[in-house]
């Protein structure tokens, strides 16, 4: 199966912090993969790397078999990669509806009315707040729109960086059941999240990073097994079952 | 005073303060895309308007077309400025950048000197000299044409802003820079964008005032007034620009009817002064909330 994206020994440093350490993982077409870790192991750092956000200092990264290791992050996004930050970042001065158009910024012109469309079905509170300033929307509306602004790109590959922080557990969930629909639209994903109960479930694979390293990398239900996952990031001391 | 000339006052003063605006705007615009003030907006203009002047006395070409190579050549001037000369400070502090601006419009007033010399020269103008009346009031063409030429201007890029691609990511890029990256916008395309348009909005200014104050190597001077009608409107809010520009021009005109009549020049100072005391964030400013 050919890899939809590959990171192979990517280092990433702010300074003299070296926040990526030599980070290989890989995202095979149309799976959901789940990056975990706790604060400071280089989760976002990842993302913002295959983003284009910032330069590896080592290593290559290898999307649809063409390298954007060096690749701005306007022509990630043109090739087909958007990345979700983690706080959002919608533009709060914006309206719902003009941030939706301008995520759609490289798509072609004939193609926005019906992504806008299709956003407005995913998520239909959208709908609603159309005309509203995104900046007064509640952190569960952000979030959506954040993501619904992101697909106006089109992308094959969604990086989603904490989608369900500071969220309540029933948006948190109903967050997650939104990227299983898209996943199932055939989009790829790769998400970070600090609940690794629900992103385990959600994902076919994980990778845990520390301190900038994988650690542990396998399939969901071996990670949720694994007495190291267990203890550091589900929060369970020992084989005891839920 | 009577009524009549108190309208014809106000409508001068709109007119100042019309160009006022449009300086402020493009000040503002390179602002809200970069974050770097630009001194050198007000030499830009000078330089642009003298470029048309030039092919106006070589080939006596028409007024528009005059204002065509005024604008083209503004664009190319911001183009190369952002491109030779900003764009390999963009890691540099605002300061620095601000420092380069400076110098800038120094080099380029010397430069105006060696090609132009420092003299004043007369400016053909779009509209005629004789006052027209409309019913007892006296206006001067100039001022009306000033008024709706920087209003149609400011409708035209009211309408960029608002309903372009291009606008709206030069939007985006000033309120986030790194949100409008993962948006797929180009953010150094929207820095050359942000410099072309102020030097062409400069231009139009130029080539509106040129004939009203004369065409020299001094007359950039009139963006420092830009700058207070953009303090005074709220630094980064277009809609502030156009009322502080207007706000600046018509005070500019009426205080020396009750004032002693030098006071004219000090009313850009003593309202900056009185607003960064009063309302620092400006007529229209909101106080943004910076995330730290």
């Amino acid at each position: 199966m050919s890899a939809t994206l590959a990171l192979e020994g990517v280092a990433v440093s702010y300074g003299k912090r070296r926040a990526l350490d030599g980070v290989s993982l890989s995202v095979e077409r149309g799976e959901i993969v789940t990056l975990l870790g706790a604060n400071g192991s280089g989760k976002s750092t990842a993302l913002r790397a295959i983003s284009g956000l910032v330069r590896p200092a080592r290593g290559r990264i290898v999307y649809e078999g063409r390298d954007i290791t060096q690749a701005p992050a306007d022509a990630i996004v043109a090739a087909g990669i958007t990345h979700v930050p983690e706080g959002r970042e919608i533009f709060p001065e914006f309206t719902v509806l003009e941030n939706l158009l301008v995520g759609g910024h490289t798509a072609a012109r004939r193609d926005v009315a019906a992504r806008v469309e299709g956003a407005f079905e995913l998520f239909p509170v959208l709908r609603a707040r159309r005309a509203q300033l995104a900046g007064t929307l509640s952190g569960g509306e952000q979030q959506m729109l954040a993501i619904g602004r992101a697909l106006m790109a089109r992308p094959r590959l969604l990086l989603l960086d904490e989608p369900s922080l500071g969220l309540a557990p029933m948006l948190a969930a109903e967050i997650f059941r939104t990227i299983r629909r898209i996943n199932e639209g055939g989009v790829a994903v790769l998400l970070v999240e600090q609940n690794a109960r629900r992103a385990l479930r959600l994902a076919a694979r994980g990778y845990v990073l520390e301190t900038g390293r994988v650690a542990v990398a396998g399939a969901s239900a071996a990670l949720a097994a694994d007495p190291r996952v267990r203890s550091a990031y589900l929060g369970l001391a020992s084989a005891a079952g839920r | 005073m009577t009524t009549t000339a108190l309208v014809h006052v106000v409508v001068s003063g709109l007119a100042t303060g019309s160009i006022y605006a449009l300086m402020a705007i493009s000040l503002v615009i390179i602002y809200n895309a970069t974050r770097t003030l630009n001194f050198a907006q007000g030499e830009m203009l000078m330089i642009s308007t003298f470029v048309g002047w030039s092919a106006h006395e070589a080939l006596r070409l028409p007024l528009p077309l005059v204002l065509l190579i005024a604008v083209a050549a503004a664009a190319a001037l911001g183009w190369l400025v952002e491109r030779l000369v900003i764009r390999h400070a963009i890691a540099a502090t605002h300061l620095d950048v601000l420092i380069i601006t400076l110098g800038l419009s120094l080099v380029l007033r010397a430069a105006a000197g060696l090609v132009w010399t420092h003299d004043e020269f007369p400016f053909p103008s779009f509209f005629r000299e004789r006052p027209i009346g409309l019913g007892p009031l006296r206006v001067a063409p100039v001022s009306l044409g000033i008024i709706g030429g920087s209003l149609a201007l400011m409708l035209a890029l009211a309408a960029l802003f608002r309903w372009t691609r291009l606008g709206r990511a030069m939007r985006a890029v000033a309120q986030n820079q790194r949100a409008a990256r993962l948006m797929g916008i180009s953010v150094e395309r929207v820095y050359s964008a942000s410099w072309v348009l102020a030097a062409v909005v400069g231009a139009i200014a130029g080539v509106l005032i040129a004939p009203v104050i004369f065409l020299s190597s001094k007359m950039g001077l009139v963006a420092i007034n830009g700058f207070t009608a953009a303090v005074l409107g709220g630094f980064g809010s277009m809609p502030g620009a156009v009322v502080g520009g207007m706000l600046l021009g018509v005070l500019e005109n009426l205080a020396p009817l009750w004032l002693p009549a030098g006071i004219k020049h000090s009313v850009p100072f003593l309202l900056m002064i009185a607003i960064l005391v009063i309302r620092p964030s400006g007529v229209l400013g909101r106080v943004r909330q910076r995330k730290v």
